[in-house]
């Protein structure tokens, strides 16, 4: 594996030598030091770093500033605080501005190693999750309406969904929680939430109640084995899913979250099909020592 | 499920509205409905996994959306519930849940949050998984805000 390459920030010439003696005799690459802003903008520029460890105070900006400068450069840049000062506020602000872990001083080489390993592993992780998990999902609703309907499900088109999208006539939504946070939705007319509730039960459900039943039980089933077999793959997921709501209503908009969802848009005798996906790193990778 | 299902989500909206520039909070109607909720506006769902599987709705008036939204962009006038608008709600609707989480923590209960999904719609009916649905009504500055709980049995 590549060495993980990181720029120390710190105004002190002591805090520089003690952190870079602690990274490069764990096997990281240290390609820089920055003591002010300017300098923090010129060296993240040229050495693209996949870390950098952030000093709180420094003469003429502070750390948060200067993260934001890294992130404006280039957001996948990982920044873990190391600072004497730590409180809620302190905090707060830190995760307000994509600061993945905090690191309170006085603090000891195995401390920074393990934030660094857990930062990273965590990026690695969100990831493999981004490419993994929507050609499951994709799977289990196929293979989850065939099994209960005997319905072939076709995919016609797929993409990321950055607008809102009015629903169709009835939407079910089912939370996961695990590691990172997301939501499935899938979104179809009243006729065809009639069309599969049929289907299961083999007759007309007797009521919107029952009907309604039909459809949680089936979209848990395909949240459930989607999160399953994303678990199996890798086990550090976590993923578990909450029980689904069902959305009913008169030109109803599904907004767009503020994270990346992917959308797929199906066809089958029973009517057409949306299924939108996502997850969001959030807080998941937050780290203090204290 | 019982009254103290609620009780860190009333904590919850006492603490976290004050951060956000509401000076005066209060307590509305509280009762409990079979399983389903209805309204119009804006509708945010989140879901609840952990000792305890469940979701939360939150529920509000377009307006009453739109003028929250403009008191957390430090009054920035807001006239339609746009994208800026429904992100600063769906955040706060994050907040809102994440810190009764930390509350139901503190009362031996673990909670984790998904994120929130959010509709927007005339006669919209909720149908949730339990039973029983808590619903508690809770005023920000006049602002009325319905927060639905369903915990599953």
């Amino acid at each position: 594996m590549e060495k993980i390459r990181i720029v120390i920030v710190d105004d002190s010439a002591f805090s520089i030598a003690f952190i870079r003696n602690i990274l490069e005799s764990n096997g990281y690459e240290v390609v820089g030091e920055a003591g002010s802003l300017e300098e923090v903008k010129s060296v993240v520029k040229e050495k693209r770093p996949n870390l950098v460890t952030m000093d709180m105070t420094l003469p003429g900006t502070d750390g948060l500033e200067c993260t934001r400068a890294i992130h404006e450069i280039d957001d996948g840049i990982k920044v873990i605080v190391i600072s004497s000062m730590m409180d809620d506020e302190i905090v707060a602000n830190a995760k307000k501005n994509k600061v993945s872990a905090y690191i309170q001083k006085p603090f000891d080489a195995d401390e920074l190693i393990m934030m660094i390993t857990r930062v990273m592993a965590t990026e690695e992780l969100y990831r493999y999750l981004q490419k993994e998990y929507f050609p499951v999902f994709k799977e289990a609703l196929m293979d989850g309406l065939n099994k209960m309907t005997k319905t072939l499900l076709t995919y016609k088109d797929e993409y990321p969904c950055s607008n809102e999208q009015l629903s169709e006539g009835l939407s079910i939504i089912i939370g996961i929680i695990g590691k990172f946070a997301g939501r499935m939705l899938i979104d179809i007319s009243k006729e065809t939430a009639n069309n599969v509730a049929a289907a299961v039960f083999k007759r007309d459900p007797k009521s919107s109640d029952e009907m309604v039943a039909a459809l949680s039980e089936f979209a848990n089933i395909i949240a459930g084995n989607a999160c399953s077999i994303l678990n199996r793959k890798n086990k550090a997921l976590g993923l578990r899913v909450a029980p689904p709501s069902i959305l009913t209503g008169d030109s109803v908009l599904i907004s767009a979250p503020s994270f990346t969802t992917m959308t797929a848009v199906a066809e089958s005798s029973l009517g057409g099909f949306l299924l939108n996906v996502g997850f969001t790193k959030g807080d998941a990778e937050w780290m203090q020592n204290a | 499920m019982d009254a103290k299902c609620v009780n860190p989500f009333i904590d919850s909206f006492t603490t976290v509205m004050p951060q956000l520039g509401f000076c005066d909070i209060k307590l509305g109607k509280l009762c409990a409905k079979t399983n389903e909720v209805s309204g119009s506006g804006v509708i945010i769902v989140l879901g609840l996994v952990g000792d305890v599987r469940g979701n939360v709705v939150y529920m509000m008036e377009t307006e009453s959306a739109k003028k929250i939204a403009s008191t957390m962009m430090m009054g920035m006038p807001v006239e339609e519930f746009d994208e800026m608008a429904g992100s600063a709600v769906s955040e706060l609707t994050n907040m809102l849940t994440a810190n009764a989480a930390t509350c139901f923590s503190n009362i031996g209960i673990k909670i984790d949050i998904s994120t929130p999904t959010m509709l927007k719609g005339e006669n919209v009916k909720v149908k949730m998984s339990s039973d029983q649905i808590l619903c508690v009504e809770l005023i920000a500055d006049g602002i009325p805000v319905e927060i639905n709980i369903s915990f599953e049995n």
